[in-house]
């Protein structure tokens, strides 16, 4: 019974078999897709991200945001994603293709971020809702990123143009302005580059609402 | 060829009526003594990362209903000390007390002493500095954000050189062992430590050194995450149980055909798994189908190892009041084959959509890490510190305040977190209930889990302070007792060799 | 990719062939028989099946 050398090689090929099912096969079947060109607009999707963007994909990667937020838009009638405005069709492989790493993430503590971009668009939100969630999401349970902002003195020329409009409990103290640092301005430019919203033929938007 | 030698070294010094079943004792002795040095480092320095890992996880636990607490902290952050927490309890804690329980286990097993221990202890120390460097990493902002890789690069190798060094090891504790035959939980350990170097190169290529392309990332990163739980800790941790149930209750294993039945499926299906993290996900269909199949075929070698080790502890279960060996033990099979049940179950798609994305989800990561494996760590230190250090546990009392405040605090844990999960998967549905309302759903069984995290380092202090006694008394000089020549009572007991 | 699709699919073929080989080969060298004996290999003289250990707790404090 000293199958020593058996015992070896089953162990070697069990998984040999799931390394190249699930690693080689989606390596060649994925592994070189690339954009799609619209026939019609000859629009290129999808493009990658602009340099103060992919800056600011860094910051959400060395801040581990992908542990509350998704960045993936499950199908029509499966989950509630598209009913809840996260997405007007799911994601697909494609929409990927320029991230490294892919934050697809696991966990919806809050609300999935794939087309972020497009749901808010406006800065000063984004700024006031990294520096204190809660002045735009009162009982949210996202951290404060209060080190992504300078609160500093207000200088002999007046309030920055950038300042945050910060009201009641969360102003500064009086003579003082908070402003956003480099990091927080790059980290919401990612944030307002999130749009997975191209038209795919294998993800089609619906046409009456891409309108 | 060591045993051989070293059985020599043995005769040699001893006297020459040496009984066989003295020889055979002093052999055991020989064996447990010769991993004494490389297992206490894992050990201690385990359980050092055990302590961080219990309080990062509870900094973690108040932000996430407290967000306001300790927020100025850039390195404390949830998104990071969240994984701070989960790679010193993944790759600080949970790895090093499974090598330790691994060599011992081989040795054991194969009847030979460990042939030079001092390369498993300096394998020990580069795996130390490669976790320090990696937590160090994380913390300054140099987290990879891939689940259960997000050391960075420059700590990975370091960890990779300490994994093969101790794989190498171990297969040549088992080339060279005095026993031909083999015993299951010799199978489990031997393919732990050849599919987990593989799992993490795999990995560490794919992802980190030369990353493919979008989402097949996303495919390696699954892959290997689900496999660390499948083919690293769960064959470590079931090697254990055959170990020690029958050990313990000095009764061999119910049917050894089933356990081979149970290695055998294992190793076919659980490597398969991995995609059904992704159900829902941007992924072609066949791929996440594929493993919704292997999971559910997961329910044979999980079903048969739960026969077989049920059977095995029936008519026994009144040694659980003696044994904590047993007792964290038995907590750990139960919790294995309930982890998996549940794993099948979340692996289906009409479950997932619901309990994916959810505290579901986190609930059963620590059934499966810390309810299965991480009880069954406990009961392997509890038999093998005394047998390599030859002392007795200091105190039961501390053994009792262990088992209790683990053995209640993971059960809170998974039970409110899984029906609170299923409920806020279920409002997440329902486009209706607005997101903030869910989020505000949570908080309280978010506070009822911080709760059960205090009970959790409760216990964990309490096997720490026992742990740090025993070795206290293991470097004290040795006390023996002068015993008197005429009437046989101990006169005195000076303190000397 | 066609060095992937070349191990893909020798891998098809050579991990079921390699599987069959090696399973007819134990079996032939009688690795196979008399699986059940190594149930007790945790056991030997000193401690012997029927004596329990680690029995540390409760009335069986030593």
């Amino acid at each position: 019974m000293s199958y020593g050398p058996l015992l070896f090689l089953g162990i070697l090929f069990t998984l040999a078999s799931s390394w190249v099912g699930l690693v080689l096969m989606p390596q060649r079947q994925l592994g070189a897709l690339g954009q799609h060109t619209d026939t019609n607009t000859a629009a290129v999707y999808p493009q990658a991200r602009a340099g103060e963007a992919q800056q600011g994909a860094e910051h959400y990667r060395a801040l581990g945001c992908v542990y509350c937020h998704t960045q993936q838009v499950r199908p029509e009638g499966y989950g509630a994603d598209i009913a809840r405005g996260w997405g007007r069709r799911r994601t697909v492989s494609r929409d990927y293709i320029h991230d490294k790493p892919v934050m697809l993430g696991t966990m919806r503590t809050g609300p999935d971020l794939t087309n972020i971009g497009e749901r808010q668009s406006d800065y000063s939100w984004h700024y006031k809702h990294l520096y204190n969630p809660q002045i735009t999401s009162a009982g949210s349970v996202m951290p404060p990123y209060p080190f992504l902002f300078e609160t500093r003195p207000i200088g002999p020329m007046g309030p920055s143009t950038n300042a945050l409009a910060l009201e009641g409990t969360f102003a500064p103290a009086p003579g003082h302005e908070v402003v956003p640092t480099l990091r927080a301005r790059q980290l919401v430019e990612y944030l307002r580059s999130l749009k997975s919203s191209g038209d795919l033929p294998e993800a089609p938007v619906k046409k009456e609402e891409a309108q | 060829m060591s045993s051989t030698t070293a059985s020599k070294t043995l005769q040699a010094i001893l006297p020459g009526d040496f009984s066989k079943e003295d020889f055979r004792r002093a052999k055991l002795a020989e064996i447990d003594a010769s991993c004494r040095t490389p297992v206490l480092f894992f050990f201690v320095s385990g359980l050092l990362w055990l302590l961080a890992g219990t309080l990062f996880a509870l900094v973690a636990s108040i932000k996430l209903h407290t967000p306001g607490f300790l927020a100025g902290w850039e390195s404390l952050t949830f998104g990071i000390v969240r994984t701070v927490h989960l790679n010193t309890v993944v790759y600080g804690f949970c790895s090093q007390a499974a090598v330790g329980v691994a060599i011992w286990l081989m040795c054991r097993l194969c009847r030979v002493p460990l042939v030079a221990p001092g390369i498993v202890t300096v394998a020990n120390l580069f795996y130390n500095v490669g976790v320090t460097v990696g937590i160090g990493g994380i913390l300054a902002g140099d987290s990879t954000s891939i689940e259960w890789l997000e050391m960075p690069r420059y700590a990975t190798p370091i960890l990779f050189v300490s994994y093969a060094l101790i794989a190498v090891w171990t297969i040549i504790t088992f080339r060279l062992r005095a026993e031909r035959h083999l015993y299951v939980s010799q199978w489990y350990l031997l393919a732990a430590v050849l599919w987990f170097p593989w799992l993490y190169g795999t990995a560490q290529v794919m992802l980190i050194v030369e990353p493919v392309r979008g989402v097949v990332q996303a495919a390696v990163n699954w892959w290997f995450a689900h496999n660390v739980l499948g083919l690293w800790f769960t064959p470590i941790g079931l090697a254990a149980i055959y170990y020690f149930i029958p050990k313990v209750i000095g009764r061999p294993i119910h049917s050894y055909y089933l356990s081979v039945l149970g290695f055998w499926s294992l190793a076919l299906f659980y490597n398969w798994n991995g995609m059904h993290h992704l159900v829902g996900g941007p992924m072609p269909a066949w791929m996440i189908t594929v493993s919704i199949v292997a999971s559910v075929m997961m329910l044979i070698p999980v079903l048969t190892v739960a026969i077989n080790h049920h059977s095995t502890m029936i008519g026994h279960f009144g040694k659980l009041r003696h044994s904590p060996t047993l007792r964290f033990i038995v907590f750990g099979a139960v919790s294995y084959t309930l982890a998996s049940l549940q794993g099948v179950l979340s692996a289906l798609r009409s479950f997932s959509e619901v309990a994916h994305f959810t505290h579901h989800t986190v609930a059963h990561a620590h059934l499966g890490m810390y309810a299965f494996f991480a009880m069954v760590m406990f009961g392997s230190m509890y038999y093998i510190l005394p047998r390599i250090t030859g002392r007795e546990w200091p105190s039961n009392a501390l053994i009792s305040v262990h088992f209790w405040g683990v053995a209640i605090g993971i059960v809170l844990y998974v039970v409110v977190l899984s029906a609170a999960g299923l409920q806020q998967g279920r409002m997440m549905n329902d486009p209706t209930v607005k997101f903030l309302d869910v989020v505000k759903f949570t908080i309280p069984y978010l506070q009822i889990r911080t709760v059960s995290g205090l009970l959790l380092a409760l216990g964990h202090a309490a096997f720490v302070v026992n742990f740090g006694w025993l070795l206290v008394r293991m470097f004290a000089p040795y006390r023996k007792p002068v015993v008197s020549i005429l009437t046989g009572a101990e006169i005195a007991s000076p303190s000397g060799k | 990719m066609p060095v992937i699709t070349l191990i893909l699919l020798g891998s098809i073929v050579l991990l079921p062939a390699a599987a069959l080989l090696s399973l007819r080969w134990a079996s032939r060298s009688g690795q196979l028989g008399r699986f059940d004996r190594a149930a007790l290999l945790p056991f030997d003289e000193e401690e012997p099946v029927g004596r329990a250990t680690d029995q540390i707790l409760g009335d069986n404090r030593r």
